[in-house]
Formats: C-alpha cells, sequence, structure tokens
C-alpha cells in the first residue's frame, strides 16, 4: 500500500507546483463574434454589419477576438477548435460579426474570460443589421 | 511666491521628458501606465500547454506582472493591429510595457503603446506590426486597406459582411 500513497502524494505535489494551471469549465456561449478592442474601449461604435470591415481589419492585424453575449459579456477566443492559432486566425477572420454558439473551456483570470472552444455548434451568420442606422464605421465607404 | 512658481514652471517646461511616454486616449476605464512584466504565452500561462517561443507568433501573448497579474496584450502602436510582433521577441523575459490599461468590466486589457528592456534605455514604440507588414507587402499608408487577406474577405462578402449588400453611395 506504500507505493500507491507516495503516487498519490506524488500527484498532489505536482498539481501544487502547477498553481495558477486552473481547471477550465466547460459552457456553451452564444454571442457575436467581435474584435476585441473596440469593443471593449467602446473607441466607435463595434457591432453588427456596420463595424464588419473594422472587425476583419482587426482580426487580420492580429487583436483578439471575443465573443460578445446578448448581456455584454465577452469571451476572448484563444483556441479555435482544432486550431492552434489565435492571432489572425484565417477561420476567424472569415466569420467576424456571425452569431455563434460554441461549446469551449472557459478559464477566467484577472479580468479575462479566455475561451478555448471545442465546437461551433451554429453559426447563423451576420443577423445584427447596423448599417442602415451608422453606416460604415470608422471612416465611411 | 510668484518668483517661485515661474522658476518651477520653467523647470518643468524644460525638464527632460521620456520620448514616446504613452498617450492617454481618454478612454474610459483607462489608466496611462509603464509596467514592468514578463511576456508569456496566454494559452500557456493558464493551461501548461506551451510549444516553443510563446507560439512563434501565433498565439495571443500577456505581460505577467511580479505580483501575478496578467495583462492581456491587446493591441501595439499601429493602427488596428496587436501586440504580438513587438513582444515576441522578448518571449520570456522581462520588459516594460508604457501604454492603456484598460479595466472595463467585461474585460480587462492594455494597449502596448512604448517597449524598453530597462527602465535606462528609452522607450521604443510598438510598431513591429508595421515594419513586419511593410517587409511582407511593400509600404503603404493604410495596411488595412491593401493587405491581401482583407481585400480577399471582403470582396467575397462586402464591407457590411453579407454578400450583394452594398452601402449606398452617400456612405
Amino acid at each position: 500500500m506504500r507505493r500507491p500513497s507516495i503516487l498519490l502524494a506524488l500527484m498532489l505535489i505536482t498539481a501544487s507546483a502547477s498553481g495558477s494551471l486552473a481547471e477550465g469549465k466547460r459552457v456553451q456561449i452564444t454571442g457575436e463574434i467581435v474584435d476585441t478592442w473596440c469593443s471593449i474601449t467602446g473607441i466607435m461604435f463595434a457591432a453588427g454589419t456596420a463595424h464588419h470591415q473594422c472587425a476583419v481589419w482587426c482580426a487580420v492585424g492580429g487583436i483578439p477576438v471575443s465573443i460578445k453575449t446578448e448581456n455584454g459579456d465577452h469571451y476572448m477566443v484563444l483556441k479555435l477548435e482544432d486550431e492552434d492559432t489565435s492571432v489572425a486566425n484565417p477561420t476567424i477572420v472569415t466569420i467576424q460579426t456571425h452569431e455563434v454558439t460554441v461549446d469551449g473551456e472557459l478559464h477566467e483570470r484577472d479580468g479575462v474570460k479566455y475561451l478555448f472552444v471545442s465546437k461551433v455548434a451554429d453559426d447563423k451568420g451576420i443577423v445584427t443589421m447596423t448599417h442602415e442606422d451608422y453606416g460604415i464605421v470608422p471612416f465611411g465607404r | 511666491m510668484t518668483g517661485l512658481r515661474t522658476i518651477l514652471a520653467l523647470t518643468a517646461a524644460f525638464a527632460p521628458s521620456p520620448a514616446f511616454a504613452a498617450d492617454s486616449w481618454g478612454l474610459p476605464n483607462e489608466t496611462v501606465v509603464e509596467i514592468e512584466a514578463k511576456v508569456v504565452d496566454v494559452a500557456c500561462t493558464l493551461t501548461g500547454d506551451c510549444p516553443d517561443n510563446c507560439g512563434g507568433g501565433k498565439r495571443q501573448l500577456g505581460l505577467l506582472t511580479p505580483d501575478g497579474k496578467l495583462r492581456l496584450a491587446a493591441k501595439g502602436a499601429v493602427n488596428f493591429a496587436g501586440a504580438v510582433p513587438d513582444l515576441l521577441p522578448h518571449c520570456g523575459k522581462t520588459v516594460f510595457a508604457d501604454g492603456l490599461l484598460i479595466e472595463n468590466p467585461a474585460m480587462t486589457i492594455f494597449m502596448v503603446q512604448n517597449l524598453r528592456l530597462s527602465k535606462d534605455e528609452d522607450l521604443k514604440p510598438a510598431t513591429a506590426f508595421r515594419t513586419e507588414w511593410t517587409a511582407k507587402h511593400g509600404k503603404a499608408d493604410e495596411w488595412y486597406r491593401v493587405d491581401p487577406l482583407v481585400k480577399k474577405v471582403i470582396e467575397a462578402d462586402g464591407v457590411f459582411g453579407i454578400k450583394g449588400l452594398e452601402p449606398k453611395t452617400d456612405e
């Protein structure tokens, strides 16, 4: 019985040493894919069709992409299905502004909800029509 | 006292100031700050999944302060571009990042405006994205309008993201 005890002790020590490596929580999130900078800073109107072009610019520029839920929570996407690229990810660039439902693992730390998306369960495309009210944001045409 | 005030004002006006110190953007929840922090791969820090060299530019990077705060480096000093090209060369090293800490209740992010490796150095603007982009694509005033991937996406679905939905002529 001594060996299992030693193994258990080693496992506990390893878990303790990893310290900040918190277990993620399984979640399902629904919301609009937004560029994190414009949406969080409020520097401009940043939702729906009016802001789509800017969202593409920012995603291609490597600014983190988030999913913004109906209640205003933001989930920063650190991984998308099998792709490990969270900087200018070519797939996520093409679905900017889409309303999606995703399954994934949530890690929260220091004011940020980080999301590792395991599956895009639904993609409704772009459903938030804001261009009639706001035109093209920023700069216009 | 008037003489003293004048001397103090003149001293302040002509005192040497650090080059490129961060500019306030007047944003809600914004603090202008220079933080000392280690450059880290955010996903690695959260999960322990750690490829070499902080992911080699494919992963979002953060700034881990001595008191254990992880700050997401969401933006650099180039319009519509992030800070990964600026931070990646310093993966695992301590830097002094000068910029804006935005503590929105929905998310806390950091905009890197300038960097230096020690307090003795001058700050350097966080414009590595432009340098790398120009080396790859050539010089452009507005990279985001001529970038090949941006053009491909916008040409496919339009500026509003919906094929066939076009702006009015006055937009």
